[in-house]
Formats: structure tokens, sequence, C-alpha cells
């Protein structure tokens, strides 16, 4: 899920603690920021700490001056063949090519596993905003293509594209039967998206909660870091790439149940929208003497169902005799290059 | 003449004054309500006293007329205000693309659901629904502002570090453009400290209070990035046809009226902000829905936080329209509702057509004059401006804010941080430790 649907959750994890309720009335907000701080923090560990520490086998970094596909592709047929002969975990980092200030020079890499070989081009020239600038969308009409020396084995069947800000990391695992397992961004979802390191840090500010204000302050903060931490590492078991649930215990990622991908928008605005309800329904539950009286069940149908409905309708009509088609994503590819488009 | 003229007459004219004033670069609406206001409150107990009928369609016209035609400036000149600063990255790519008519209309399309959402779907249902929320929300306010702030500095991307082994050197490089929007964030709200508190602004233009730190932060940092790296405008086409549907719009209005409900309802919640989680929160990957839904966000912030002073059982004061308008008039029944709702109809219908012509005549001028040359004037008109209303005190706060402002574009880090001007001291004032800070500042 996006940042904004975890923070939004975190949130309302927070709010189902009637000591945030009772400290907010008396105007302590520490509980609902710990509890959206703690709802993004995985992913801010991974991408703003973890992966600039993250070291490398092979860079693969092309010359802005003179942009070769031929030798990318060298490069990434000569790190397959390193995991293949040296049977070990291989990790690649495809460096970004900025070119100025607001440019960059984008270009893709493609895995033909029929014909062991993988293909590399380089594309137009984008801005920050990832748009194409006129006149440079065949520069480099070259398609450079190297052999591979076994199938690489990717999860998803999107090319791997290289653009703005930073280029991702990818990494060859052996697999029993020769071929490759490629993981994409290999230090995403590993160690920090797991309910123990929740818990661990929960035990970490808790302890510093019990030495500065005692022992029910010590499990309220603990209670909530390690909810809201965890609700992240749950909500992105919804999604197709997983996380490391029980990270030191479990070592490689649990796949997600494929529900949905990360970037699309409905699950993620629902995730926000459902949030904001089950907060407004705690608040409203901490009113002393509430003069408007309603149900929950009375709240999500003013506040979910009927106007979904009446959305779904109104989209139904106007799409009517429409293919509509949704751009689909990957998981990691929507969470690196959405974010990174984001800012 | 009956007052069903009269508000009608004084709509239209609200709409077109003000956008009129809208093309004016720099130049925010509440700055000539401000002054609008001073007239009418030393009109009071004369023979030229001007009636509530007048005054309160005329400016609920102007914010509305403002609202939608702002975007021309923001876009085809590059001086966006903070509500319109999302509108202006993918805005100027079209302008850039040779379709600023298009970005430009587009957004006005937005305005305009905008306007029927609020009066057909939002209108009604407020007086029943707006009251409960108020009811549970109100001692809350507080919270809704840190958790912005900690999303808003949390969530920034770190620019650097794109390059080179792994290692301190490489978290370094990435930290520079995070820390420098922390930076961004803390200095204004320091800057927002003190304005807040002890503003050297003179007090007969209290309205003006903030304004010359707003230009400072947002608009002239864009103009100074316009003289120093503008590109020759390539020559614009003005289509027939926007390339829009039905579902377009519907999509717009989702996360457009998201962003600008959010923005309205909570204090210090602006515009930019509301437009930045609502971006966030509907995750849509159409341009189009994009700078359109921005449109929707902008209007729902300025018109729906004026709404809000009217809606029978709720009297809720917020944005500086409405804060204006408080101090000539208190709304009592519904008939000022109806009033206000049909004042802003025909208004968004006026200000709507007026898009059109008053776009291609900016278009005409930019073409003809050298871009670079186009934004000095702008940025000249800007600092007049301030210098006009404000005095040289006023020059002096928006160096200060210019200062802070050019840290983003320096350091490609998060414009939005310059909010903290408010969001901080604000935040803090309503957690019940502002006074605190301000003793540390030696400022109470």
């Amino acid at each position: 899920m996006k940042g904004f649907s975890h923070f939004m959750s975190g949130v309302a994890v927070a709010s189902f603690g009637p000591w945030a309720i009772e400290a907010a009335q008396q105007g302590n907000p520490i509980f609902f920021i710990l509890g959206g701080a703690c709802g993004i923090l995985p992913d801010t560990i991974d991408f703003k700490f973890y992966r600039f520490f993250y070291e490398h086998d092979v860079y693969i970094t092309p010359d802005p001056l003179n942009p070769d596909p031929q030798y990318v592709a060298n490069e990434f047929a000569r790190a397959v063949a390193l995991a293949v002969d040296e049977k070990r975990y291989v990790r690649v980092k495809l460096v970004s090519v900025r070119l100025g200030a607001d440019f960059w020079q984008q270009y893709s890499v493609k895995i033909d596993n029929e014909k062991l070989e993988v293909q590399v081009k380089f594309g137009p020239v984008v801005n920050t905003g990832q748009v194409p600038v006129k006149g440079t969308e065949n520069r480099y009409p070259t398609v450079a293509t190297a052999k591979l020396k076994a199938k690489v084995i990717q999860t998803y069947d999107a090319a791997l594209k290289v653009d703005i800000f930073d280029g991702p990391t990818i990494g060859f695992k052996p697999m029993d039967n020769g071929d490759l397992d490629l993981e994409f961004l290999p230090w995403h979802r590993e160690w920090s998206h797991s309910l123990t390191v929740g818990a661990i840090l929960g035990v970490l500010l808790g302890a510093v909660a019990w030495w500065a204000s005692g022992w029910t302050m010590a499990w309220q903060v603990f209670v909530t870091i390690a909810a809201c931490y965890g609700v992240h590492v749950v909500e992105d078991q919804l999604g197709h790439m997983g996380s490391n649930i029980f990270y030191p215990l479990t070592k490689n990622r649990t796949p997600g149940l494929h529900w949905m991908h990360s970037g699309d928008g409905l699950p993620n605005f629902l995730a926000v929208w459902i949030s904001c309800l089950f907060i407004f329904w705690n608040l409203y539950r901490g009113v002393p003497k509430p003069t408007y009286h309603f149900s929950f069940i009375h709240l999500m149908m003013v506040g979910l169902v009927i106007p979904g409905l009446i959305f779904w309708g109104l989209r139904k009509l106007l799409t009517l005799g429409q293919n509509v088609q949704m751009k689909k994503g990957d998981d990691a590819d929507d969470e690196w290059n959405e974010s990174k488009a984001a800012g | 003449m009956s007052v069903f003229w009269i508000a009608l007459f004084a709509t239209l004219a609200g709409t077109v004054i003000a956008s009129l004033l809208a093309c004016l670069p720099g130049l925010h609406i509440y700055n000539v309500m401000g002054a609008l206001v001073l007239a009418i409150i030393a009109l009071v107990d004369t023979q030229w006293a001007i009636a509530p009928e007048i005054y309160l369609p005329m400016m609920a016209a102007m914010i509305v007329g403002w609202s939608m035609v702002n975007t021309i400036p923001a876009v085809l000149l590059g001086t966006p205000d903070e509500s319109a600063m999302f509108t202006v990255l993918p805005g100027q790519k079209y302008l850039m693309d040779g379709r600023g008519f298009e970005g430009t209309m587009i957004t006005a399309v937005g305005g305009l659901a905008g306007a029927f959402f609020l009066i057909l779907v939002v209108a009604p249902f407020a007086p029943r629904y707006l009251p409960v929320s108020q009811e549970v929300l109100k001692g809350h306010m507080h919270w809704v502002l840190w958790i912005i702030i900690t999303f808003m500095l949390m969530s920034e991307w770190p620019k650097g570090g794109n390059r080179g082994p792994a290692g301190w050197a490489k978290f370094y490089d990435a930290w520079k453009t995070l820390l420098a929007g922390l930076a961004t964030f803390f200095l204004a709200g320091l800057l927002g400290f003190i304005i807040l508190t002890r503003s050297p602004v003179s007090h007969e233009v209290a309205f003006q209070n903030i304004m010359p730190a707003f230009v400072g932060l947002f608009a002239i940092p864009w103009c100074l990035l316009n003289i120093i790296s503008a590109a020759d405008m390539p020559k614009q086409t003005v289509t027939k046809s926007l390339a829009v549907n039905g579902d377009i719009i519907l999509r717009s209005v989702w996360s457009g009226s998201l962003g600008g409900g959010l923005a309205a309802y909570f204090p210090i919640v602006t515009g930019g902000v509301g437009g930045m989680l609502a971006g966030h929160a509907t995750a849509q990957r159409d341009e189009r829905i994009f700078i359109m839904g921005q449109g929707v966000s902008k209007f729902i912030y300025f018109v729906g936080s004026f709404i809000l002073m009217f809606v029978p059982g709720l009297h809720l004061t917020r944005g500086g329209g409405a804060w204006m308008a408080k101090t000539l008039y208190t709304p009592s029944g519904i008939s000022d509702y109806y009033l206000i709702l049909g004042s802003i109809a025909v208004a968004s219908a006026v200000a709507y057509l007026l898009m059109e012509p008053l776009t291609k005549l900016t278009l005409k001028f930019i073409s003809r004059y050298n871009y670079r040359h186009v934004s000095s004037v702008a940025l000249a008109i800007i600092i007049l401006m301030v210098w006009g209303i404000t005095g040289w005190i006023g020059v002096f706060i928006m160096a200060v804010g210019t200062g802070i402002g050019l840290l983003p574009v320096l350091f490609g880090s998060r414009r939005l941080n310059c909010l903290g001007i408010l969001l901080f001291p604000i935040a803090c004032n309503m957690s019940g430790f502002g006074e605190t800070i301000t003793g540390w500042l030696g400022l109470t």
C-alpha cells in the first residue's frame, strides 16, 4: 500500500486505545503521532535509511555522455554469470543517468527467457516528473542484447525501467533447478517489515516511557507502537510481494495474498477512508455527553456504503459502452516509482 | 430595486472584478477583500452604508472568481500562491508542450465541477451532518494538525544518494534534501511564531499580516526560478476539445473534493496540504485527473470554507474570507445560506465563462514578450503590491520569506514545507505549549 494509507491506518489503530483519545482531549497528541509515524515507519526505514547502506556486487553505471546499451547488457549478463558460477546471491545496482538539473536518460532492461538473453534499450530523456522530452524518443533506437547463463525468473512481467533519482537494486538468487530468482529491491520488506521488529521497537520506546512516566505510559506506548507498526506489515501482506513477517525467525518474505497491487487507487482510498471512519467512531465514543446519537452501522452506511454505491453507479453510467482499461502495476514497482514521483 | 436584483448585480460585479484581479500575479483576493472590509466599516453609520445584501454576495463572488481564475497566473506566469502550487508543475508541463490553454481550462473545468459538487451534493446535506462532525471533532483539531505535520515531514523522498558505494557518504548525500526540508519547515515555523505573536506589520493592515511572508515563501522563488531558468516558450495551440469525459470529471471530483474538503474544514490546513493529502489518498495515475482534481480542490477549499460560516446549525469560521465577513455580519438563518449558495452558483458560471477569453489574452501577452521578461514584470508587480499594502516592513518580511522559500528550490526539497509558517506555531498553540515556545524566543 502507499505511504499515506499505512499512515492513516496507524492513526486509526491508535484511536482504538481509549488512552489516546483521553490524552488528545487534554491537548496531548503523542499517541496519534506515534500511531501515524509507526504506521509508515517500515517503509521509512527501508527507503530513507537502509537502502543507502546496502552493499552491491555489481554497479551498472552507464556513461551520461555516451549511453551504451551494450555495456548495460554485458554487465547484466556478467552479474547473472557470477551468480551461476559462484552459486551465490548477487546484488546488482542499475544506476540512473542524470543529464541535467531536471533531466534523466531513461533506459529499460528486459529479460527474454525463451532466447536466454537480456535486452537493453535507451528510451527518451525524461524530466523529474517522468514526462518524456519531445524529440528524444528515438535518439537511441538500438536494442542491445547479451546472452544469459541461466533463466532469470521474474514474478512479474514488467521490464526494469530506470529513470529519475535512484535506480533500482535487483538480486539474483540461485534456485535448486539452476535458474535464478530475480528479487526486485531486495533491501525492501526485508527485516524492517516484521511484526517482531515492531514489538522490539515498542519495548524500547516503552522503556523510555517507563523511565519518564511510569508503567501505565510504558504499556500504552508499547501497545500503540507494536499495533501500528504491525498493521503496516499486515496490510502489505494483502499485496503480491509480502513481508518477512517474523524476522529473525523467518529469513525470507512470505508471499502476499495477491488481493491488490500496492499502487491501486481504490484499495488505497478505501484504506484511508475506512481509517477515517474508524477514527471518527472512536472519537464519537469518547464524547462525554453527545447531543447527536448514531450507531456504527449508521455511520458506515452514511459515510461509506451509500456514497460508495452512488459513485459506483455514476461511474457505471458514465463509462457505459466503454472499455475501461485500468493500468496495473506491480507492488515493488509502484512503491519505488510512484514514491519517487510523489517527491 | 428588489433584493434579488441587488444581489445578482453585486455577484456579477464581484466575479468580474475578482476574475480580472486574479490575472495579476501575486495578488491574493483576501488582500482586496481586506481593503473592501475596511471601506465598508468606514461607511457604517453614514448615508453610504453598504447593506449585507450587497457585500455578502459580492464577497462570495470574489472568492469564487479568484479561486477559479487564479490558475492563469499560476500556470501561465508561474506565480502560484500556496493553494495553486500543485497545479503549477503539471500545468507548466502543458505550457512547455504548447498546451497551456488546455492545462488551464482543464483546471477550470475542475473548478466548475467543484461548484456543482458543493451546491448540489454538499450544501443540501451540510446542515444535517456537519454539526454532528463538529461536535465529535471540535476537541481534536490540534492532533489532526500534528499528524499532518508528521506525514508531511516523513513522506518526503530523498532526492540524492543515487550513486556511489553504500555507506555514510551516500546517506548524507541523500539526506541533504531531507535536512533542507526540515530546516525549511522549522525556519518557516520560527517566522510564523514571530509574525503571529508580534507582527511588525502595522495594525491598520492587520488583515494582510501574513501576506508578505506568503508571497516571499511561495510566489517570489517561482518568479526567480523562471527568470533564471526560463526556456523559450513554445508556440501555444488553442484546442477545441479538452479530451475529458464524465468519468474523468467524476474521478477528479472524488479526489479533489477530499483534499479541498479537508482543507476547508480543518483550521490552518491549506489548499496545498489538502491537495497533497488527496493526491496520496486517491493514488490517481492520470495526469488530467490530477490537474482537474487540483482545480476541484482549490475551489472547494476557498469557497467551501466560506460557505461553512453560513451553514445553519454550524456557523464555523474557516479561511480568511469568512473571518473578514464575520467582522461585518453574523449569519442567522437559512435565507443567508441560500443567498450565498445562489451567489456562488451564478459566480461560478460567470467565472468559468471568463476563463477562456482571459486565458487567451494572457497567452497572447506571453507569446508577444520573452517569458523571462514576463516573469520579471510579474516579480516587479508582486514586490510593488507588497510594498503598497504593507510598506517597507512588509518588503523586509517578504525578503526573509524569500530566503526561506529559496531553500527548497536550491536543495530540491518539498516547497510545501514552507507551510511550517502556519502549521507549526498554530499546532503548538492549539496543543497548549505555544506560549512556552514564544517565551523561549523572547516574544512574550
